[in-house]
Parts: C-alpha cells; structure tokens; sequence
C-alpha cells in the first residue's frame, strides 16, 4: 500500500510538471494589446499598409478584357478563357480579387487605427503620428474609391449602389449591405480632408509615399469620375503645374524607374521585396512582377509575350513619339503589310515594354499610380465637359496639343474638333496611347465610352480565334458583379446584385 | 543447429535405452502437419508412462521402442496432442492437427493484449507474411487492400513518396484524416515511413472502433495503426535469416492514344499550325530555331521523312531496385533480442529519381529472474538519402518532368537539344522537352534523413494483482534538402541572370516525445476477471529548422553541399545576398484517462473507458474536452447449447464511444498552432523595409473536434475452422467539424475556420476466409477483404445547406457540382451543355446551370480478393484490388484534348475525329470551339478499378535438401506488382487520387531469395 502512495505521488507530480505540453506559445507573434508601443512600432504598421497595395490586378483587368492586347507569339492560351472571350460572372476572378483585396486593404487600415488610437505620441513623436493617420487615410479613401470604381454602375449617380463602408473594424457576424455611391464618396471626402490636414509633406521626394499631392490627385481622379469637373480642373491644374510633363529623355526614364518625372505617387517594387515573384500569367489575379502580365520572362521578342499589343491599339503609336519607343520592345517585329501576312503572329511581333524590369530583375518595375499626365487629361475633360474645345488656351485642343508637345519634343499641330463627341473621343484615345497597360482602359471606356461614341473594338485578325470582338461601352460587363463568395457569409447582398449578372 | 544436436542426442538415448530394454519391438512412421501436410520435425514422441521417448527428425520420422499394447503420445507446440495405441503394426504414421485454442491469436487492445476470443474490439491484423518480402519502398503502400475499411492511396510514384491513409472513410474535412501510428508504442509522423524497413516487422494491428480507439482518445479519431517489430524469444539459439530481393520497376500503361509524328503534322496541317502547315518558330526574332518554316504546309512526303521520337521512353527508364535485409535474433534466460540491418536501393521510374537505404534496429526484452519486472527497448536508426524530383503535378513546360515526358512533340528529338544559352534567349512554349531536359542536367535536389525511433517499456508486478507500467518513445527525424540550380541554365539565365546560380539548403528536425504511466489492477473472483488501469499521457513534440539560399556559384569549383564555390555579394548590386530563415514550433498533449474491464467464464466482456484530454492548440475555455466508451461481447459459441453447432467460434461485438481530433488543419502537429488567437507578425514590407501587419483573425471558440462511433459486429468461424471471418457495420458521426465558416469578406477574409456542421461514415467490413482446400499436399484458400462506406454530410454553414466544393446537406462529401457535358454540336463543333432545365445549350450559366452530381472522389467500395495456394512447397499468392464509386477529372487527358496547344504539345490523336463541318457527328468538339472554358463533367471519369494488385509464387526447399548445405531454410520467389488494371480510366494509375502530370506509381516484378542459417 505504501507502495501505491509512492507511485501516486509520482503520478501526480508528473501531471504538475506536465503542464508544459499544452501552454505553449508559438514565437513571433504580435497580440494586438502590445503590437504598437512607439512611433517605430507605428512606422512599420503604417508599411505594412503600403506592403498591400497592388495596382497588378487592375492592370491585368484592363489589359485583358479590353481591346489593349491580342494572343502573342508565345501564348499557351493565357487568358483565352476570361477576357479574351468577356467571360465575367460572379464567380470570376477578377470580382473576387478586386473585392477582397478591398476589404484587406480597409480590414488592415481599421485594425492598424486600433492600435494607433491606443497609443499617446510624445510631444515631439506628434507630427509623425499625425503623418502615420494621414497615410492611413488617404490609403482608406483610396481604397473605397477603388472598389467603388469596379462595383457601381455609375459613378455619377450618387443614389446608385457604391459598396459597404468600412470605417472601423467589423464584427466576425457582420454583414453589410452596399451603401450609396453618395454616402461612400462622403466617407471618402471625410477620410481624404484629415488626411489633407494631418499629412506634413505636400510632395514625396522618392515619389513612394503619401503626401497631400497624393490626396489631390486623387480628388482631381474621383471628380473626374463623378463628372464634377469644377472641383477636378483646379486640382488638376495645379498638380500639372506643380509637376511639369516629362521630356523625353526623362520619359523612357519613367518606365525604368530611372526618373520620377511627372510622378505623383508610384508603388515601389523592389529586389527581393514583397513583390519580387512571378505572378498568375493572364489571370486576374496577377501580382509579383508587372510585366509578367504579358510576357513570361522578359519583355523581348523571344520572352515568352503570351500577349502583345494589340492591333488597333498599335495603330496609334508614332514612331515619331516617345512613346513608342518607350512602349514597344526594338525586338519586336512590324509587319509592313500585317492584314495580309501569311503568318500574322510570328510576322507580326509587338512586345510590350512598358515595364521591363529594374535593379536586374526582369519585368519588375515600380507601379505608377499618379502621373501629371492624367492630370493633364482630366482638364481636358473638364474642357470638353464645358464645351471648350478649340483654341490655344483652356481647351481640349490646347491640353492635347500640351501631351504631345512634350511626347514628340516638337511643337504639334493644334488640332481641331468639331463636336463634343469627337473631343471627348480624342480624349479617350489619347489616353488610350498614354495610359496603355497601366490599368486605365476599362474603367475609361465605361466612363467615357457613350460621350465619345466608343466601344471596346479589337482587330478582326486579333479576335479571329474566338470572334468575339467587340464590347459595347453600356456592357453590363464593365461593372463587376458582386462575388459569389461574398454571398456566403452575406445572403442579403444577393438582392443588391448587380444588373447582368443572373438575378 | 541446435535442432540438429538434439536429435542426434535423442538417437543416442534411444540407443541407449534399446540396451535396457532388449525385448520391445521397433515403431517407426513419419508425422506430418494435417494443415499443410508437411513433415514436422522435432514432434516429442513418449511411450506413455514411462520416461522413454524420441523426437521426430527433419522429415517427421521416428524411432522408437515399444510394446503392443503401449501408448505413444506425441506433443508439439501449437499442436492437438495425440495418443495412438502400439498394435501389430510396427509402423505409426500421424497427421497432428493444429491446436486452435492454442493458435488463438493475440489481439491489441489499446495499451493491453488480449486473446481474440476475450477482445471486444473492432480490430484487423496482418502479420509479417503478408508485409514481408514486398519490392515496395513503404511499408504502408503494402498494406494497399489487405485491411477492411483502410483505404490507402498512393499518388506518386516517386521512391519514398507518402500515402494517404484513411480509416473507414474520412472524419474531418480540413482536420487530420490519418490513423495514429504507432510503432513498438511510440507514436510517429504518418507521413513518413520511407526509411522504415517492412522486413522488421511483425506484425499491424488497425484497431477501428470506438471501444478500441477511445482509449487513444486524443489522437484515435480516426483509427490507430499498431505496429510491433519482430523481438527474439528467450532460450533460443542464434538465428540469421537474410532476405534479398531485385526488382524492376517499369511506366504502367495508359490508354490516352497520343499522337505520333504523323499524326502530329497531320493535325497541324489540317488547322494551319506550327510546323506541319510550314510555319516556322521564332523565324523573324532570330532565335535558336529548330525549324525555319517553308511557307507552305508539309507535304505527305515531308512528314514521312521526319523523325518520330517517343519522349515517354526519353524520361522514363526500367528502374532497378536491390533490397537486402539480414536479421539476428537469440535469447537467453532472462534475455532475448533481435537485430536487422537493411539495405535498400531503389531507382524512381523516372530518371534523376532514387532512394538509398540503411536501417538498423535493436530490440530488447529482459526480465528479473523473479519475473517482477519486465522491459523491453527498441531502436530503429534510419537513414536514406533521395534525388526528388520537383514541380511534379505542375504546368511548368521547364519544371515537370512528366510534362516533358506526356507533351514533347515527337518529331522533336534528343539530338535538338540547344545548349542552355540558346534556351535562355528565346522562349518558344513547345521547347519544353528541351527546358526540362536542362532543368535536369543542371539542378540538384537530394534530401537526406536521419530517422530515430526509440521506445522503453517497463512494469514491476508490485503484488500479484497490481502492475505500474511506463511506456516512452521518442520520434525524431532530420531531413536536410538541398536545391541547387547551376550558374550556366536556362532557367537561371533567363529568369534571373544576375545572380549566378543558386544553392539552398535547409535542415528539418522534428521531436516527438511520449510517455504514458499507468497503474493496473487484475484480479480473479471465480468466473468472474476485473481489470482497473489509471493512465497518465504526456505528448511533446518540437520542430526546429534552418536553412540558407546562397546566391551565386562559381561552377568550375561548385559541388552541391559544399561551400567552395560560393561566390561573394559585389557593391555593384544586391543579386548575391544570402537569405537565412529559422523555424521553432512546439505542439503538446496531455490526457489521464481510466479503463474498466470486466470477463465472466470467457463468455461475456466489457470494456469501458473514460479520459479527459487537453491540447495546446486551443483557447484555455475550451481545452479540455471528456471522451469514453463502452464495449461489450457475448462469446456464443462458448455457451453449452452451442455444443454441437458447425461453429467452432462465434462472438457477437457491440460498441459505443467517442474520440477527439485536435488536429485541425494541415498535415503536421504544429500547423494551425494557435487559430484562436489575433495578432500581427512583423515581415519584409514594402520597399523592403520591416513591415507589421496583422496576419490572422483568429476564432477564440475553436475546439475538439469529436467522432462518435457505433459498432456491432459478428467473429465467426465454422466448418472445421474453414470458414472464417468477422463482420463488422458502423456508422460515425462527426460532429463540431473543423470548417470555414462563411463570413463577408469585410472581414478582410471570406471564411472564418470554426467549430461547425457534422459529417456520417456508414459503412460494412467484411473478412472472409475460406480453405477450399485443406490436404497434406495442396491447400488453397480464398479470402474477401472488403469495405462499403458512404459519407453525408448535415448542418453545413451556409444559408441553403450548400458548399461548393464540401458538398450539400445529406450528399457525399465533396460532391462534384458542375456543368453537365451534353456533347458535340452537329451544326457548329462546339459543346453542348444541360441547362437548369434540362434544355441543350452552348452558352450556360455557370452560376445557374451547374448541378450537383452525385459523384465525388471518396470511393464507395474498396478491398480485394486474394487466393493462396500452396503444393509440396510451392506457394502462389495473389491479390486483386478493387475499387469503386469513385470519380475524378482526368486533367490529362483534359490536357491532350486542349485544340489551343496543337503545334505546341502533344496531344491525343482522337483529335483526328473532331467535328470539321456542319453534319459532322463526333465526340470531339471543333478545333475552334469557342465555349471550352466552363468547367463541366467532360472530363470527370469514373475510378472503378481491378487490379492484379500483388502476385508472388515461389518455392520452399524441403529441409532434408538443405541438411549438407549449412542452411537450415531456403525460399526462392518472385513477386509482381501492378501486373495489371481494368478501368475505364484511360491514365497510369488507376488508383491515384491526384490526376494531371503526377508521377504515376510503377509495375514493378521482382525477384527474392530468403535464406536461414
């Protein structure tokens, strides 16, 4: 018996000790309470909100269901499914991406403002606080005006479905139902005047981060979009003012990340970062390296271009422009005659070079977001919206001929239109050319596309495998559906689906 | 040996008593075994009454000195013994029938044994025969079919690849679905068994139901594998035992009808692609071009003069594996133990593949010479070392080696190969032969593994009644991978030519440690047997690993794990910085439970168990969660009125129980380490700076999940023991699964992973055995191992009981819903699909038209039926495996009817019927279909399969024929492997539950010796 009491004790010492198997806690792990203790903590929370943004799934959209590419030289059928085909519903790519990347942008920035409240800066720690708020701000309103821009039908109908706000963190039983486009540009307004005041910097030397030219030209952006082009012209004016059009030499540059000409806010990508990967080739989802987007490996002839430029969009270009020498790979190949070629696809090689690499990463390059140049082109909206089309000043002809002065280092013709119709096409074509595979041309043709009479149209040689060919700029297909997935957890959002797409 | 001495002994006593008893006649005759006829040796034979008696010799002959009217008796072990009366005849020949109470086998009953007949459970066993002697790396892709209700499946054929291992269907979606393994008690990584050697063991107990695994609660969720390696017997004699085996490995058939040059040109021909219609590649950038192109479509001539290459036979090879294992064992008095060594070398059917193996196990038992107390220790010490193929299962046309093999264009050849340079230059997609050809050449990746078990298990009999137990292992294995890519390669040259090539190496070491401590009581009332055991459980386990990316190589001083040529980082640019990374992760268990046994005259049991277990896994509130079972038997054919009946054995079984899975997602203990939790780790953030970010949004409710069982089942065996077998019907009930909860995504994340829904196995084991034939010289017997399961699942998370992708409430797990193909469109080539309604279309909606299709890719039947025979020595055995009610998308053969890569891969020659013009009736859709892309059953192919599964014959040499060799055994065989499959599944494999560019497990025949000193 004595025996047993010995054992037992054992037993139960043992079972004291063994507690160490299950409070275990695993190394690295920040808890929310005790994450941010300083400014420094900060600093790096307000870099872990620029590590999420990603301007690639925006670019793949617009270069794949657009008119901006056709099937390269090297093309395992990247894409023919999706865009190639306007394939989009609500269990695509494209609306799951672009709406969850939105809500772990404003997840992020919401949970990260907990910790930033928590937290009482020192005197001379307050100005940086202040700029660490305003960059998350700003980053909040970008990121709403984003998924509004995918997911209203109109973005110059405020009574129109925008998407859910999302101005602190939610509850895991959540489940919000789609504000207002005119509630959610409140929000935006709102976020972006803090910012506007809590932000120390006007401009950012490396042009990476944040500054109160950010919030402007991104102000300048959604007026355009909402058509107010008396806030935009101001705005827009004095950014292109404040950041004067590249020359050329400063232009090629650009698309090197050699030069930050013209540059008001850029995504860095660099070696070895977060972003140094090869991403999903003509999906959607994209990341990693930008130019991955059309090539495999470089952005040369013999570098894998699953996709190239397309015809019509090609047709555009002067050699006598920057731009083309800047966009198109010397690799690639011009047929003289490509409407008769024999072999149209090898015969006719037009490479992308838009971003062919940096810091000896091929096709990995900085993501431009803001440019002068688009400034430029919003006030010539704001013309033509007015109906001031011709003339030396203040006109749609003058703010062109201004884009082209700078791209071909000559003084250019002014050109002359002759209703508002053929301005407002002039415009989209003109930035067509200028924003080629940076991400624009969806949205603009469903902005633009009625008040210029244009439609997504690709060259009959480019969409002869699939013939599917055009897209009409009223498509249901330019407003991407509520995902699917979303529904799951959030059934009520089915009745707020959007036209087109099954309900 | 010692045999030999005794007998000699014998023959000299028996010549001694003649002496002393002058006047008694000579009996002689031969004894023999009724079961197999074969002669026994070594039988006691004694003339009943007296002292006088002999032994039988190597062919069961005797001698001995007996009256007329004497009795002889004649014992062995595992024997009836016989008595026959010495009459006129002065010969006595003896069949002896094998003891069946004495042959009853010993059953694993959580940490106990138990005679069959007193055991409760719900268990299967397979014994050394039938693992032995396989030409398979693994030890657990032998078992395939052997075991009702375990399905294992293979996916690879890679040497040393992993399987999946699942009992009586699956318990948990996102949890761990494999058994726990253990092996001599301790407790290892069921992912990993290719550094064990089969030839060890002894035998595998599967203990399956609730009354048997509960008492394993926290980790028996989904059935326990009880492995026990082979031990010595005390008071034995050295014994060497060698056993070598060859095999050959080759590429199964697959019925995809690829095209061959012809064919290939043709079709390029006919639909203006590539070369067969004159166009060249790459002719206008100047690249490394094959062809330039004629501007004109290839004539027949010109195709008959191409080259026709078959780019299978390029990467795949006869593999060649060798397998020795030489074992030792002997005992002594308080003593006895076992010793094997092994060497195993296998060659993968694909080129650059292969393992190499060395084992060594030592085991050990021992006793005081009081018997009190008792120990035992096993150590296993393995290392094996394997060049592993990557990027297998990919798409990469430079990475996948199958895909050089399945998809090369033939008229392409070896002799194109450009240099590494070239390839680099320019990418041309149907290159791909050529990229994987200089991936190979210019890669390494070898994995390395040092795998220890070691177990210690002690008792001391404190009284009669009361035994303490303590039973610890340790797990631990190091897995060092290397990976280097050569400077001069294409995929360096062209992905990223700035850094000069590359090396990684990591070092993986994982720790599992674990002890139990029990405290049993037994004692007899009479009839009546109680048992009361008290438990304590502790489980740790630690992994730690490192590892390095050296950037930068100096080829002409670069050998892969050395250092030498590792090129410095230069101010110029960043493109040789090193990375390092470091893991540590610990994960632990703790558990006391109690177990209850009770036995009245071997006629009625029961079983009981409770246990309370805690893991580190979850929040504190929900930690600790309660399991138990109950289990009871009634042994029929022991009651008296069952005196007379054909039943030699007949036990009715009936249990109740749950038990816990912790394990909640991924495959090893520590993943999912603390999904309760939020919090934010700090990463490399943009522009490379330190970034936090928040990196989880965690579900501080998680718990255990729980698996309910109930079991009834029937033991039998009648007829003489000649039909034998068990029946067994279940049904688990799986509740608080391990799920993604749907959430909105401005959760910045759609699903939540939470305790919800619950999923049902229902299901028969079936065992039958049968001696059709039972003779002296021929015996054949049949045995049916089958298993039918059907999983439902209820209460899903979602708003209409339905999940894409998990399935819907009371419909199989992972219910394949999709499009319904419906054909080829006679009038434009492209495909037909079934709408909601029923009505043909070309242009479905998928979120509309898609439906759910009964199928899904767990297997409704499995099992196999097996036939061994044996005659004078010769032994055949063979195993058809079975499976059925399982579908899955043939992505291959997906892949080989894509019309967009005609003229860049090789694709199957049913493109030769594909509809060209309106009328055309075919099954094969226009080359310029343009509504291929929605997901539909096109592809989706039904599973069922027979397979020649496991073949061996063979020959044992009689002993007599060995008696001035020096050898005491001789057994010559050959197995196959894979001999054949019927299947409506055109692939390589059946049986593989991944499809599409997998590394498909090979044919293998071989062949073995087995010698015994």
């Amino acid at each position: 018996m004595k025996k047993i009491k010995y054992l037992l004790s054992i037993c139960t010492l043992a079972f004291l000790g063994c507690n160490d198997a299950i409070d275990i806690q695993q190394p690295g792990r920040l808890i929310p309470e005790t994450t941010f203790n300083s400014i420094e903590d900060l600093q790096r929370g307000i870099i872990g909100i620029y590590t999420l943004y990603d301007t690639t799934q925006e670019i793949a959209l617009a270069t794949n269901f657009t008119d901006e590419v056709a099937p390269g030289v090297a093309t395992g059928g990247q894409g023919f499914n999706t865009g190639f085909v306007f394939e989009l519903n609500s269990g695509s790519t494209a609306p799951f991406r672009m709406w969850i990347d939105g809500y772990i942008e404003l997840f992020s920035i919401n949970t990260f403002l907990v910790g930033l409240d928590a937290y009482t800066p020192s005197a001379d720690e307050q100005a940086e606080y202040n700029n660490i708020r305003g960059q998350a701000l700003a980053f909040r309103a970008y990121s709403h005006f984003q998924l509004l821009s995918y997911f209203s039908t109109d973005y110059a109908d405020d009574n129109a479905l925008g998407v859910p706000i999302q101005t602190s963190v939610p509850g895991l039983g959540d489940q919000p139902l789609r504000d207002t486009n005119g509630d959610v540009y409140a929000a935006i307004e709102q976020d972006l005047d803090d910012a506007q005041t809590l932000l120390s910097d006007m401009s950012s030397a490396t042009s990476t981060f944040i500054s109160r030219d950010f919030v402007s030209a991104l102000r300048a952006r959604i007026a355009a979009y909402r058509g107010d082009y008396t806030t935009a012209l101001p705005l827009a004016q004095d950014l292109v003012n404040r950041y004067p059009l590249a020359t050329r030499a400063e232009f090629t540059g650009i698309w090197l990340d050699n030069s930050n000409a013209e540059i008001i806010f850029k995504l860095e990508r660099s070696f070895n970062g977060p972003f140094d990967f090869q991403g999903a080739s003509g999906s959607v989802a994209a990341g990693g390296w930008a130019g991955n987007m059309w090539a495999f490996v470089n952005a040369t002839a013999g570098g894998g271009a699953y996709y190239e430029f397309s015809r019509n969009l090609f047709n555009l270009f002067d050699p006598a422009d920057v731009r083309y020498d800047a966009y198109l790979a010397p690799s690639s190949v011009v047929s003289p005659d490509y409407q008769n070629a024999v072999d149209f696809v090898n015969e006719d090689v037009l490479v992308v070079q838009k971003y062919p690499g940096s810091e000896g990463q091929f096709l990995m390059n900085d993501l431009k977001v803001f440019r002068s140049a688009e400034m430029l082109l919003i006030q010539a909206e704001a013309y033509a919206d007015a109906n001031s089309l011709n003339g030396g000043s203040a006109s749609v002809a003058a703010a062109i001929k201004q884009l082209r002065d700078a791209r071909y280092g000559s003084p250019q013709a002014l050109p002359t239109y002759t209703t508002q119709t053929e301005a407002f096409a002039a415009i989209l074509n003109e930035r067509r050319v200028e924003f080629a595979f940076e991400g624009h041309r969806w949205k603009d043709i469903k902005r633009l596309g009625a008040r210029a009479n244009q439609n997504i149209v690709r060259d009959p040689l480019d969409c002869a495998q699939f013939n599917v060919c055009e897209l009409n700029n009223n498509d249901f297909r330019l407003t991407l559906p509520i995902p699917l997935t979303e529904f799951n957890g959030n059934p009520g959002l089915r009745e707020q689906q959007n036209p087109g797409y099954g309900n | 040996m010692k045999l030999k001495l005794t007998w000699l002994l014998t023959l000299f006593m028996a010549f001694v008593m003649q002496l002393s008893f002058g006047q008694e006649k000579d009996i002689t005759g031969t004894v023999t075994a009724a079961s197999d006829g074969l002669p026994l040796p070594g039988v006691t034979v004694l003339v009943k009454g007296t002292a006088r008696g002999t032994q039988t010799d190597f062919d069961g002959k005797y001698s001995i000195k007996a009256k007329s009217g004497d009795v002889l008796v004649f014992s062995f072990v595992s024997m009836k013994t016989a008595e026959r009366t010495v009459g006129a005849a002065n010969t006595i020949d003896l069949a002896m029938a094998d003891d069946v109470a004495a042959l009853d086998e010993v059953v694993i009953t959580g940490y106990s044994t138990s005679s069959k007949k007193k055991s409760a459970i719900a268990s299967s066993k397979v014994t050394s025969e039938t693992i032995e002697n396989r030409p398979n790396a693994s030890l657990v892709q032998t078992l395939t079919g052997q075991i009702p209700g375990l399905d294992i499946s293979t996916n690879s054929g890679q040497p040393g690849a992993n399987s999946l291992v699942q009992l009586r269907g699956v318990n948990s979606i996102n949890g761990n679905t494999e058994p726990l393994f253990l092996i001599d008690g301790v407790p290892v990584n069921e992912d990993n068994f290719r550094s064990l050697n089969a030839n060890e063991i002894e035998s595998v107990d599967v203990l399956k139901d609730a009354g048997a695994t509960a008492i394993y609660g926290s980790r028996g969720a989904n059935g326990v594998v009880v492995i026990k390696t082979r031990r010595g017997t005390k008071d034995s004699t050295l014994k060497v035992n060698y056993v070598g085996i060859l095999s050959y490995a080759t590429l199964q058939d697959n019925r995809y009808d690829l095209v061959n040059t012809r064919q290939a040109l043709e079709l390029e021909r006919t639909y203006g692609r590539a070369r067969g219609a004159g166009l060249g590649n790459g002719a206008q950038t100047g690249g490394n071009v094959l062809f330039p192109g004629t501007g004109s479509p290839l004539t027949d001539a010109e195709i008959a003069q191409e080259a026709d290459f078959d780019w299978i036979d390029f990467f795949f090879r006869t593999g060649v594996t060798e397998n020795h294992t030489i074992t030792l064992s002997s005992g002594s008095a308080n003593a006895s133990q076992f010793t094997s060594i092994g060497y195993f070398n296998q060659e993968g059917i694909l080129n650059n593949s292969n393992l190499q193996r060395f084992n060594f196990r030592n085991n050990i038992n021992g006793s005081s010479s009081n018997g009190k107390f008792n120990y035992g220790t096993s150590i296993s010490v393995n290392y094996s070392k394997s060049d592993q193929l990557t990027s297998i299962g990919t798409n990469g046309v430079n990475q996948n080696p199958l895909f050089g093999a399945l998809s090369s264009l033939p008229y392409f050849t070896p002799d194109d190969q450009p240099t590494s340079q070239q390839l680099a230059n320019d990418f041309f997609i149907e290159y791909a032969p050529f990229y994987i050809t200089d991936k190979l050449n210019t890669s390494d990746r070898l994995d390395e593994e040092l795998k220890i078990i070691a177990g210690l298990n002690a008792s001391y009999k404190i009284t009669d009644d009361i035994t303490a137990t303590f039973n610890g292992g340790v797990d631990y294995q190091n897995v060092v991978l290397l990976n280097s890519q050569d400077p001069i390669s294409r995929n360096q040259l062209r992905f990223n030519p700035a850094v000069d090539g590359f090396a990684q190496q990591n070092s993986d070491r994982q720790f599992s440690f674990q002890s139990t401590t029990s405290l049993n009581w037994n004692k007899q009332f009479g009839k009546h047997t109680f048992g009361l055991g008290g438990y304590l459980e502790y489980f740790k386990a630690h992994r730690r690993s490192f590892g390095f990316v050296a950037n930068g190589l100096d080829p002409a001083t670069f050998v892969p794990q050395d250092d030498a040529g590792f090129l410095a980082d230069t101010p110029d640019d960043d493109a040789r910085v090193d990375t390092v990374s470091a893991t540590k992760s610990d994960a632990g268990l703790l558990s006391y439970f109690g177990a209850f046994d009770y036995d009245f005259d071997s006629k009625y049991g029961l079983n009981a168990v409770v246990r309370r277990d805690a893991s580190y896994r979850f929040a504190t509130t929900n930690r600790w969660a309660t399991f138990w079972s109950i289990a009871g038997r009634w042994n029929i054919s022991n009651e008296s009125f069952m005196d007379d009946s054909v039943f030699q054995d007949l036990k009715l079984r009936a249990s109740y129980g749950t038990s816990g899975n912790q394990r909640i997602q991924g495959n090893t203990y520590w993943s999912g380490a603390d999904l309760p939790f939020n919090f934010f780790t700090l990463l490399q953030g943009y522009g490379g700076a330190d970034a936090i970010l928040f990196n989880q949004l965690g579900n501080n409710e998680l718990k255990w999940e729980t698996v309910a069982q109930l079991n009834v089942g029937v033991d039998f065996a009648l007829f003489d023991s000649r039909l034998r077998g068990s029946i067994d019907v279940y049904e688990k009930e799986t509740t608080d699964l391990f799920q993604d909860q749907p959430i909105s995504g401005v959760n910045g994340q759609f699903t939540l992973r939470a305790n919800t829904g619950t999923l049902k196995n229902r299901g028969v084991d079936v065992a039958l055995n049968y001696d059709l034939v039972r003779t002296s010289d021929l015996n054949v017997g049949v045995q049916l191992v089958g298993n039918y399961n059907q999983t439902e699942l209820a209460d899903l998370p979602s708003e209409d009981g339905e999940i894409i992708g998990i399935g819907r409430n009371g419909g199989k797990l992972r219910e394949i819903f999709t499009l319904r193909y419906a054909g080829v469109n006679p009038a434009t080539g492209n495909l037909l699909y079934l709408d909601r309604n029923n009505n043909l279309t070309e242009d479905p909606n998928v979120d509309l038209d898609r439906v759910w299709t009964d199928r899904n890719s767990v297997p409704d039947f499995t099992g196999s039926f097996n036939i061994n025979v044996d005659y004078k020595g010769w032994f055949l055995q063979t195993q058809m495996q079975f499976e059925a009610g399982r579908d899955q998308f043939d992505n291959d053969y997906s892949r080989f009817l894509n019309p967009d890569v005609i003229g860049q891969f090789r694709v199957s020659a049913d493109f030769l019927r594909a509809w060209q013009q309106p009328g055309d009736v075919t099954d094969i859709p226009s080359v310029n279909v343009n509504n291929d892309q929605f997901g539909s059953d096109r592809f989706l192919t039904p599973m069922d399969f027979i397979r020649l599964r496991f073949a061996q014959f063979g020959y044992n040499f009689p002993a007599k024929s060995l008696e001035t060799t020096g050898i005491s055994s001789l057994r010559l065989f050959m197995n196959a492997e894979n001999l054949f499959t019927l299947s409506e599944f055109r692939g390589f494999d059946a049986a593989s539950r991944l499809n599409g560019l997998e590394y498909p497990t090979p044919r293998i025949l071989s062949f073995g010796v087995e010698l015994g000193f």
